[in-house]
């Protein structure tokens, strides 16, 4: 891999992980792979943060590494920053848990 | 592929030679100030007492299993343990236990030697003896099915899921692949991830046990009525691009490589064979502490470091919570690595970077590790600090 763009781990994929510090409106290259494809940034990614390759609706999963990282609370567009403002952990709700303190 | 190692009496292999005493304490601590080649341990003063069965049982074993290192080539046990009274950890018990090993094990009793100050004074003349006997061994080439390694990774952030971790994984499939031996652990940081490492385990009770494990810490978690996500990942993991607990685990399951995992080990269980175990522990630094007891002579911190301060002051890490197992600390983290680069002896960012494969950084580590565990130091190993131990204890104290 090259230290550029951004880079998914698995084709089910559908959030990549920046390699650069990558300014909003810049074409990020994606890299799956020996494969290449392009997303355009809406917004800033800093470095070793997540860019959704994909548009992913409220209450989908976040797919890395092939598999669930959590669920959208809100729709994500092809472009967006994916962190803790868009994206809830499913595991360890203890705050969703019946009979969990309040 | 070798490594230069002691030969101990019952057929494993040291990759460093010191002279153990336990159970700590003042007598052990002033001990070890005094006589050069050796290490005790330092635990609470009241780590001792007032455990349930499964807690003395953990202590018992992590007591026995320091002992038993191959890291250690004899043992001084100060019976003031026998304060306590518990059997899972009478002086009696952990000598017969040790004396298992074939290696010399010394009781040091402060009540026959006339008093602590006395018993300090028999303690150091029988230590400079035993590191004086422990010098004239010499290393010898072994293979690599010798060798127990065991990793924890911290500071977590998106390089250690994408480099640091696999590099890991990588240096363990190799040493798996001679039949060696490796461990991994951290309950809490296989929930989310545990349904792919459950596809790993040799048969269905492994499946079984690694699921339990999950399912436990996660019961526990939600008990407290809070998301996780507020305890792990920490702050500074989220600073660092990691935004929930599964991806946390998806890119800590990384470091353990691709073998099947042989069995689920208690804190301080020694292994029924070779190939790769999870080890029953939470994330915490005390971990170290348990691998070693479990026979793991060389161990790894893969590092992050990305969420904390952006700072490129030189900071040092911690030296010695496996005691007497040297810590090996890894990253593949650029900033990281700038920021404690007299700390940090493999860096794994290269892959990032396009300069190496994670099949290549991957070799570069097998062989660093091969140095160090032929007697070359690891960066932080020349820093004399010893830090508290804490051994996995389930239940509260009563």
């Amino acid at each position: 891999m090259a230290f550029k763009g951004a880079l998914m781990l698995s084709e089910q994929d559908n959030v990549a992980t920046s390699l650069e510090e990558i300014a909003g409106g810049a074409d990020v290259d994606i890299q799956l792979g020996d494969k290449l494809s392009n997303v355009v940034a809406l917004e800033q990614i800093p470095f070793g943060f997540k860019i959704a390759v994909a548009d992913i609706a409220k209450d989908a999963h976040v797919i890395k590494y092939g598999e669930s990282i959590g669920v959208a609370s809100e729709d994500i567009k092809a472009g967006n920053l994916v962190h803790i403002h868009n994206l809830g952990g499913a595991r360890g709700r203890g705050d969703l848990a019946k009979g969990g303190a309040q | 592929m070798k490594f230069l190692g002691y030969q101990r009496p019952d057929g494993s292999v040291g990759i460093r030679n010191y002279v153990l005493v336990i159970p700590g304490g003042l007598v052990g601590s002033k001990i070890c100030d005094f006589v050069e080649g050796t290490k005790t341990i330092t635990v609470a003063s009241d780590a001792y007492f007032d455990h349930t069965s499964r807690d003395r049982e953990t202590v018992g074993r992590t007591l026995i299993g320091l002992g038993r290192s191959p890291n250690v080539a004899a043992v001084i046990i100060d019976t003031s343990i026998n304060g306590a009274g518990y059997p899972e950890y009478t002086a009696a018990h952990l000598f017969e236990e040790i004396s298992k090993s074939g290696k010399r094990v010394e009781l040091l009793n402060a009540i026959k030697e006339g008093g602590t100050l006395a018993s300090i004074s028999k303690g150091i003349q029988l230590a400079r003896e035993m590191v004086h006997d422990a010098s004239k061994l010499r290393r010898q080439p072994f293979d690599l099915s010798h060798l127990v390694l065991a990793v924890k990774c911290g500071a977590s952030d998106t390089t250690s899921g994408i480099a640091g971790n696999p590099v890991i994984g990588n240096l363990f499939d190799r040493v798996i692949g001679a039949g060696g031996t490796a461990l991994f652990g951290e309950n809490t940081e296989i929930v989310g991830a545990e349904q792919v490492l459950a596809k790993r385990a040799v048969n269905e009770r492994v499946a079984n046990d690694i699921l339990q494990v999950a399912h436990d810490i996660e019961e526990v978690a939600k008990s407290t009525g809070e998301d996780i996500r507020t305890m792990n990942p920490i702050p500074a993991n989220i600073a660092g691009g990691i935004s929930t607990l599964e991806e946390k685990s998806l890119g800590a399951i990384c470091k353990s490589g691709s073998a099947p995992i042989q069995g689920v080990l208690k804190y301080g269980e020694r292994p029924a064979g070779q190939g790769l175990y999870f080890f029953d522990n939470n994330p915490a630094m005390g971990i170290y502490f348990g691998y070693a007891a479990s026979g793991a002579q060389l161990l790894l911190f893969q590092l992050g470091g990305g969420g904390y301060g952006r700072t490129d002051a030189d900071m040092l890490l911690t030296p010695g919570p496996g005691v007497i197992a040297p810590l090996l600390w890894a990253t593949a983290n650029p900033r990281t690595l700038a920021r404690s680069s007299t700390s940090i002896d493999f860096y794994s960012g290269t892959v990032l970077e396009g300069e190496d494969s994670i099949e290549s950084a991957g070799e570069k580590l097998l062989q660093q590790v091969v140095d160090i565990a032929s007697g070359t130091f690891t960066k932080v190993e020349s820093i004399k600090q010893q830090e508290p131990s804490q051994m996995y204890l389930r239940d509260p104290i009563f």
